[in-house]
């Protein structure tokens, strides 16, 4: 049975902060300068966004944590975002990704407690090397990795993905079509960091090895910067500037999983699909239905176990389904049409729900999908804690 | 490249003492929950798989296989600097499927292969810690 809900909010508006590897300002006037650009979008005015919510964490573990210049709270823009006098609502969330946070966002639409949401996502980018271990001593379970060497996230997902590769028969050129696919996506994409610079086969081939099988393309690009969305309820969304974004439905991956310091593939197939089944169960659509697929890419093999995940081809596919142009715009499923963390920056998945957004609406110019009724954007990794939502053009 | 850094060192607690005392003495042991009998590590105060929160140390083969691996490049980790490139290795032990424990081989991985039978031997690093480490079998 299809959600009661679906179609009864929408995305109205959506605003971006200039994305670099420096910024020239702090992160809150990042975040407020997407926050503004998306209440102008909607063409609504500040005092008019009565709830807010954010999923604020660090870009990693270890990173610095002042509110503003390390990341964004709901606090730092309920002080400085000149919103409504007295909002209704706010919260942040520390699980489940940013689609968890704007999960609640329509949740407090669809309950009537408040008439427009801001939702955003700010990521900072600290100096140095990103996500570096820098410490002597290791505590917790980082005493079981660190003493051998093993302390950056690209480590685990690259042992996922080899396991992933030894069982598919998976090798490193097939993925070159997924990450070049992106850039060329990007290269449509004024706001993508790689905007400007093309990248071919033999680019992807002789790209600089992080931890094989990941290299240096396989790995999101840091920027700073921030995405903002404005939500609303159908009925408003309908007299706003521009075509509304409906929430057809979401899901959020809450299966019991083992507690592992490291990374398996054993069971993305279950715990993505837990999330996605939900979303087709709620809006009573499924893989075919969708026009454009918005699929976390922090690390390339994490859009293969999405693909897998959710129906879009059989287990194990995913590397070729991604050949031959299937995925490009052009193709019978565009992926990441915006270039996705790979090519467009790593805002943690909020590039997806923004691009996502505009495919349904019409508003994705150069890159836009023919009669693309339905985007859906799956943020995450399927082996660990992620969620995702369903757009339609029509409610 | 200026001074290296310091290897990183376990930084035990009451939960992970006894893991560190047993390597001390060339004993592998791994967490076991006395209800239900599923091993867990890093150890935990609840059982993983039952949530009990009776669980005690118990020796282990040490045999196991190679789940995964993969070749370190980046010299991102403090006290690692020098020893790029090396291979993280996931090995499974034998006892439980996804009982696994990190490891680290010298060099680019070559001959390493996902299904291998592996061997633990005793590494000696600062401040009397032993790490257990694994390599790869013929």
């Amino acid at each position: 049975m299809t959600w009661d809900s679906r179609g009864k909010t929408a995305v109205v508006g959506i605003g971006t902060s200039k994305l670099s590897r420096k910024a020239d300002k702090p992160l809150g006037l990042l975040a407020l300068d997407a926050a503004r650009a998306a209440m102008e979008d909607a063409g609504i005015a500040p005092g008019e966004v009565d709830g807010i919510v954010t999923y604020p964490d660090q870009p990693f573990l270890g990173a610095g944590n002042r509110d503003g210049e390390d990341l964004v709270t709901v606090n730092f823009l309920i002080d400085h975002g000149g919103l409504a006098k007295d909002l209704k609502w706010y919260s942040q969330i520390s699980s489940g990704m940013i689609p968890s946070a704007f999960i609640e966002g329509v949740n407090a639409l669809v309950a009537g407690t408040c008439n427009y949401v801001l939702v955003w996502r700010a990521m900072h980018l600290p100096a140095g090397t990103y996500g570096a271990w820098r410490s002597n001593r290791a505590g917790g379970d980082t005493q079981f990795t660190a003493p051998f060497g093993a302390a950056n996230p690209f480590q685990w997902h690259a042992l996922a993905y080899q396991r992933y590769m030894h069982r598919y028969g998976a090798k490193r050129e097939h993925m070159a079509a997924l990450v070049t696919n992106s850039r060329r996506n990007a290269n449509l994409n004024e706001q993508a960091y790689f905007y400007s610079q093309p990248m071919g086969f033999e680019d992807y081939m002789n790209a600089r090895m992080v931890s094989d099988p990941l290299s240096l393309f396989d790995c999101d690009i840091p920027v700073e910067g921030c995405t903002a969305l404005i939500l609303t309820t159908a009925d408003r969304a309908r007299d706003l500037k521009h075509p509304p974004a409906y929430i057809a439905g979401y899901g959020q991956q809450a299966l019991k999983r083992p507690s592992l310091t490291t990374y398996t593939v054993d069971d993305y197939m279950a715990c993505g699909g837990s999330t996605v089944d939900k979303i087709w169960s709620m809006s009573g659509l499924g893989p075919k239905d969708i026009g454009a697929a918005q699929l976390y890419d922090g690390f390339s093999p994490s859009t293969y176990y999405w693909l897998e995940a959710a129906g879009f081809c059989g287990e194990g596919e995913a590397w070729q389904f991604v050949q031959d142009g299937r995925v490009a715009l052009t193709g019978e499923l565009p992926v990441n049409t915006f270039g996705g963390s790979l090519s467009e920056g790593r805002l943690h998945g909020m590039g997806h729900l923004a691009e996502a957004v505009r495919q349904v609406t019409g508003r994705a110019g150069q890159r836009q999908i023919e009669g693309c009724d339905a985007s859906i954007a799956l943020d995450g990794s399927p082996m660990l804690r992620n969620a995702g939502i369903l757009f339609t053009s029509e409610p | 490249m200026a001074d290296l850094s310091p290897r990183p060192v376990p930084a035990p607690d009451e939960l992970t003492q006894p893991f560190w005392d047993a390597t001390a003495a060339h004993r592998l042991e791994i967490q076991r929950c006395t209800a239900c009998g599923y091993y867990n590590h890093p150890p935990k105060r609840l059982c993983d798989q039952c949530t009990s929160p009776d669980l005690g140390f118990v020796p282990v083969s040490g045999r196991g296989q190679v789940y995964s691996y993969t070749v370190m490049r980046q010299t991102s980790i403090a006290g690692f600097e020098d020893k790029v490139p090396y291979t993280t290795l996931l090995v499974e032990l034998e006892e439980q499927p996804q009982l696994l424990l990190v490891s680290t081989v010298p060099g680019d991985g070559a001959g390493i292969a996902i299904g291998q039978s592996t061997e633990l031997w005793w590494e000696p690093i600062e401040e009397g810690f032993v790490l257990p480490q694994f390599r790869p079998i013929a």
